[in-house]
């Protein structure tokens, strides 16, 4: 039994190899069968030889017979024609005894025993057949004594039990020959056979085998890639079969895994694509809300102004009013824009060494002058306050946090802005006493459009100033955060990484 | 949110979160001699109509504190209420359906033209007299 790690691992080679294997065996069977055959033939050979030297021998009996015939007329008689039968016999018998010595020699034995045989014919002619008929021809009477008739007789008796003897042993060699071959044939027969029904077992076997580690793997394959073409990115196959068929099977496995992988990718890839579809139509319709209420003001009054007397003192007011919704939606459409392409990661964002100090300087006097009822208390070092970004960036965000502390403090009061610099972190400060965040809006006061009841105390905006602070921050590396209690106030601040002096 | 005493004079709520547009429906309907309530949110504003009992609302939708959706339908469940005709103004242009079926009877999308309000408010209020 061959043990399995010595079975070649390749198909292939198993293939070969066994296709060899059932040829030889089939060769060898049929070699079998033409030896049985072979010697079929050759039995037969020898059985024709075998009467053919029977014959002969017959033959030869027959010629001595003659001799003996012509022999015992001659003495007996006198009659000189009843010697025929010898003088024939006589002139036969050189060349029969040739060809039977030249057929009994097919054995040392054989040729041995056809010698003797001949020998003794050789005596009783030489001995006493030419002696007597010379005898008989010279005085008649002497030979037809009793005495000589006897001697004959024996004489010939003796010969005659030499081709008894020669007949019976060829009989039965040939018998034994035959019987011999007869039994080779047989057996060569039987054991071509067995190899021929061995083979055929082998062949079915070998089918068996080929169906098994071939076609049926072969098939499951087919069956899971059409499972696989209708959609079914699950399927996976049992890995079955040797060699290049499991080879097979994992391969299919592994393209099925990736399919799968990356049919989810783009699934995923899809649901953030959808997300972001309803984001943007989300923020249409939200930009789209938030520019048709100043929008209405503006074409309201214009509509007043235009169709309606009014006074002096009104016709100013409305006008204010316009040209502040005006400024606002100019304000919103610039919001969006910027939000658009911080979303995109559109926004270009200057690389400059930028004096953070000197940024919340200018801000500050700028709107130091727009609110008579706040007091705007600035504390800056000495030294700039030096980062790496973009000065216009920056002070929008400085003035997105001031402009709130302004408007979510109603009531007047302290702003405090201030700016340091420790452990390369500059950081910006701006603190009200305002109305402060509600805890509720607290989680999402960085997101679109929050507001809180900023509307409620007409405090106007566009609910995107902290969302853009906030992205802006980010893109300069730091970050914006607060803290806030109702009704008393809140305190944004942001941090950014300080650029070295250089 | 003071009310200008006149025995004949209507009374029209308006609840709306913008104080311009406030104004801006003050004046559109000013010179009917309608007497005027404001309120700048949702609870406010259902507070005052209980209180006031006015003979028209103007309500915007996008209101702090309560929706005018929500306004609306608390109006319309309640007792005394449920009659007072409602235009709902809103930004949302699409959200005409919606304040129909929760009771509005007339619908203006913002930006209006101030004598399409008038004139939607006129229309109610005569309704009103010939059924009283």
């Amino acid at each position: 039994m061959l043990k399995r790690d010595t079975l070649p691992r390749s198909l292939s080679a198993r293939l070969v190899a066994g296709s060899a294997v059932l040829a030889l065996l089939v060769v060898a069977a049929f070699g079998v069968l033409v030896y049985a055959v072979t010697t079929l033939d050759d039995a037969t050979k020898r059985e024709r030889h075998a009467k053919a030297v029977t014959a002969e021998t017959l033959q030869l009996e027959r010629l001595v017979l003659d001799l003996d015939t012509g022999l015992r007329g001659f003495v007996l008689s006198g009659k000189q024609d009843l010697l025929a039968p010898w003088t024939s016999a006589r002139a036969a018998l050189p060349g029969q005894k040739r060809a039977f010595l030249r057929l009994a020699s097919t054995t040392a034995d054989e040729r041995r025993r056809a010698r003797t045989l001949v020998t003794s014919i050789d005596q009783y002619v030489a001995d006493y057949a030419v002696p007597v008929v010379d005898i008989a021809r010279t005085s008649p009477a002497a030979t037809r004594q009793q005495i000589v008739s006897l001697e004959g007789a024996s004489q010939l008796k003796t010969v005659r039990g030499h081709f008894a003897d020669f007949l019976s042993r060829e009989s039965a060699l040939a018998a034994a020959r035959t019987s011999a071959a007869q039994r080779r044939s047989n057996e060569a027969i039987a054991a071509a056979v067995a190899g021929l029904i061995a083979s055929a077992l082998l062949i079915v076997g070998f089918g068996l085998y080929l169906s098994r580690s071939i076609a049926r793997p072969a098939q499951a394959v087919a069956q899971g890639a059409a499972r696989l073409a209708g959609g079914d990115l699950t399927t996976r196959l049992v890995p079955q079969g040797v060699g290049e068929i499991e080879e097979l099977t994992r391969a299919f496995n592994e393209m099925a895994e990736r399919l799968e992988a990356s049919r989810r990718e783009l699934e995923e890839q899809n649901e953030r694509l959808r997300e972001s579809e309803r984001a943007k139509s989300d923020l249409v319709s939200i930009v789209a809300h938030e520019l048709r209420t100043p929008l209405a003001s503006v074409l309201g009054f214009t509509s007043v102004l235009l169709q309606r007397e009014v006074t002096e003192e009104q016709r100013r007011e409305y006008l204010g009013i316009i040209e502040a919704q005006a400024h606002r939606l100019a304000a919103l459409v610039n919001d969006f824009l910027d939000v658009q392409h911080l979303e995109e990661g559109r926004l270009s964002i200057a690389q400059e060494l930028v004096d953070v100090g000197s940024v919340v300087r200018e801000q500050t006097e700028l709107f130091a002058g727009q609110s008579p009822k706040h007091l705007l208390d600035v504390s800056l070092p000495p030294t700039p306050l030096p980062v790496r970004g973009d000065s216009n960036r920056l002070a929008q965000v400085v003035a997105n946090l001031l402009s709130n502390a302004i408007k979510y403090s109603p009531g007047g009061g302290v702003v405090r802005v201030a700016g340091k610099q420790a452990d390369h972190v500059v950081r910006v400060s701006i603190q009200d006493e305002g109305v402060g965040i509600p805890p509720e809006l607290q989680r999402d006061i960085f997101g679109k459009f929050v507001r809180g009841h900023a509307t409620a105390n007409g405090i106007e905006g566009s609910g995107l100033g902290l969302a853009i602070s906030r992205s802006l921050v980010e893109a300069h590396g730091g970050r914006i955060d607060f803290k806030s209690t109702t009704g008393r106030g809140s305190t944004f601040w942001f941090e950014l990484p300080s650029a070295s002096p250089d | 949110m003071t009310a200008i005493t006149e025995t004949a004079a209507k009374t029209v709520l308006i609840c709306e979160d913008d104080a311009n547009l406030r104004t801006l429906v003050r004046l559109a309907l000013g010179e009917e001699g309608y007497c005027f309530y404001e309120a700048p949110d949702g609870p406010s504003g259902l507070a005052l109509a209980r209180r006031t009992r006015p003979d028209l609302i103007v309500l915007d939708l996008m209101l702090p504190g309560r929706s005018g959706l929500d306004v609306l339908q608390e109006l319309r469940t309640s007792t005394d209420l449920a009659e007072t005709p409602v235009i709902v103004i809103s930004a949302w242009s699409h959200s005409d359906d919606a304040a129909v079926e929760a009771g509005a009877d007339r619908f203006v999308a913002k930006p209006f033209d101030p004598d399409e309000l008038r004139d939607a408010a006129v229309a109610l209020l005569e309704d009103d007299r010939a059924q009283a």
